[in-house]
């Protein structure tokens, strides 16, 4: 254990100092939070144009998002929604953060972002040119602005940051594997990652996409669509949105002058297949008990659990489960929330807005509730109702993908940050 | 329909189709200058090719989306233009 702690003190390690929220409760992470702390819900009828008379009834739409604004026209052009997102909220974490390649270095700054659903909107209006008039009308940004690299690769031509920059096509889960991803990068030697995931489901064809998933609500009443953990669980609700981090290397940092918001402690994932979500339960476990090891942390030690919360009964009785397998007795004391009751799922955007939620529940010592639920029935401490004030050190961020990835993510908070 | 594409064809062609903002007299007074320089990618370019054949009917030679500066691409779509005229 000794030799373990001294390898990790010798270690770079990664810290968060920048933070981009684009949510249905608010664009960025002040109004998303205030939001959020007051169990604010935002799931409401699907108004983005021609979803109209498909199935899905209800989603986590974000209003009066202007890109025109926030992002050049040039981008604009070349680009789906979902990258919109994406550089207006990696604007806004690298403000927080008061980092540019200008002063950074272009080759100290890279990029990860991890994506599911790809440019729908995009895609679908080239398609439509393409069966409509024929292959001479599809525009060549098709080429990049519809697949899961774009918002990437745009973040990096935008700022110029020519670090490693990756993507991570794992499914929902891969929302927490873009940290670790950012924190091997910085443990090998790069100064920052821009991170995180962003996503645009909401458009015709993504949505049809959707509709093959047996776990999607199509409930109507925005209140009763998404109830995980009760005996009303029908599904989970999508969403669009996301959030977007800068990582840094600890004590470059710190010579910036710059405070950690949060430690980037440990993270694990696992893979167990589609379609049976019990067999979720060992592959979730592991990766907590993964997330906590390279965390150096006992499992009594998690002040706050994030869960996952698909709002299915086979899924959310797998996620207890997993939790109690790992945690013990601590699993029925630890708050547990899932505030994404409020906002709906925006696939790996999801994962990536509960690690957001999760700093600012860390800095503010408040656990916010879950929203919609009132009862509930997997003997867990689900905070529902109020927000919960509690001093947190340490946040457990739990994510799984329809197709079977299982992540855990700790963070712990700024202050655990070396001095 | 146009026979001949005009610098200010052009200049709405790059915000249209590659979101390139840039003022017709500028782009005539600059037409030497490389489109990158305008902010105007190789797939920006293709986009505009693709589009003028499009709207002018016609088949651009395939270097087209090769040239470098306005004056260049200009030259290559106006004289397929005029050979059809």
């Amino acid at each position: 254990m000794t030799a373990k702690r001294n390898r990790q003190d010798e270690q770079r390690r990664a810290v968060i100092t920048g933070l981009g929220v684009i949510a249905p409760t608010g664009i960025g992470a002040d109004a998303y939070w205030k939001a959020t702390k007051e169990g604010v819900s935002a799931l409401g009828p699907v108004t983005r144009e021609g979803c109209g008379d498909l199935p899905l009834a209800v989603a986590g739409e974000v209003h009066g998002f202007d890109p025109s604004t926030l992002v050049e026209e040039r981008f604009l052009v070349q680009t789906d929604r979902f990258s919109h997102f994406a550089m207006a909220a990696a604007d806004m974490a690298l403000s927080d953060a008061a980092l540019d390649a200008a002063g950074a270095g272009e080759f100290a700054i890279g990029v990860v972002t991890a994506a599911g659903s790809g440019g729908g909107e995009f895609g679908q209006r080239e398609l439509q040119q393409l069966w409509g008039r024929g292959p001479r009308f599809v525009g060549p940004y098709q080429s990049i602005a519809w697949f899961y690299a774009a918002s990437t690769g745009q973040i990096s031509i935008r700022g110029g940051f020519k670090g490693p920059c990756g993507v991570v096509a794992g499914d929902e889960a891969g929302g927490l594997d873009a940290f670790a991803h950012a924190a091997r990068s910085i443990r090998g030697g790069t100064d920052a990652m821009v991170l995180g995931a962003t996503e645009a489901p909401l458009a015709p064809y993504s949505i049809v996409c959707q509709l093959g998933y047996p776990e999607l609500s199509t409930v109507r009443d925005p209140q009763q669509a998404y109830l995980p953990f009760t005996d009303r669980a029908c599904g989970f609700v999508p969403a669009e949105g996301g959030a977007m981090f800068v990582a840094e290397e600890e004590t470059a940092a710190r010579e910036r002058g710059v405070a950690a918001r949060a430690v980037i402690a440990g993270h694990a994932a696992t893979f167990t297949g589609s379609g049976d979500w019990a067999a979720s339960r060992e592959g979730l476990a592991h990766a907590i008990r993964g997330a906590l090891d390279e965390a150096g942390l006992a499992p009594e030690e998690v002040d706050v659990v994030f869960a996952d919360a698909l709002g299915v009964p086979a899924a959310d009785h797998a996620e207890a489960l997993a939790l109690a397998d790992v945690l013990g007795r601590h699993a029925a004391r630890v708050p547990v929330t899932a505030p994404k009751t409020g906002t709906g799922r925006a696939y790996c955007g999801a994962s990536a807005l509960d690690s957001a939620c999760a700093v600012l529940s860390m800095e503010h010592g408040v656990v916010p509730p879950t929203p919609n639920v009132t009862d509930m029935t997997d003997g867990l401490d689900l905070v529902t109702g109020h927000a919960r004030q509690a001093d947190l050190r340490t946040a457990l961020v739990l994510s799984r993908g329809l197709l079977g990835s299982n992540s855990a993510l700790v963070l712990r908070h700024g202050a655990d940050a070396r001095p | 329909m146009h026979t001949e594409l005009t610098y200010a064809e052009l200049a709405s062609l790059m915000e249209r189709r590659a979101g390139v903002i840039v003022n017709p007299a500028d782009l005539e007074l600059q037409s030497d200058t490389p489109f990158a320089d305008f902010g105007l990618d190789s797939l920006g370019l293709l986009g505009i090719v693709g589009a003028l054949e499009n709207e002018h009917g016609a088949t651009i030679p395939a270097d087209a989306d090769a040239c470098r500066t306005p004056r260049e691409l200009l030259d290559v779509v106006n004289d397929v233009l005029k050979a059809r005229a």
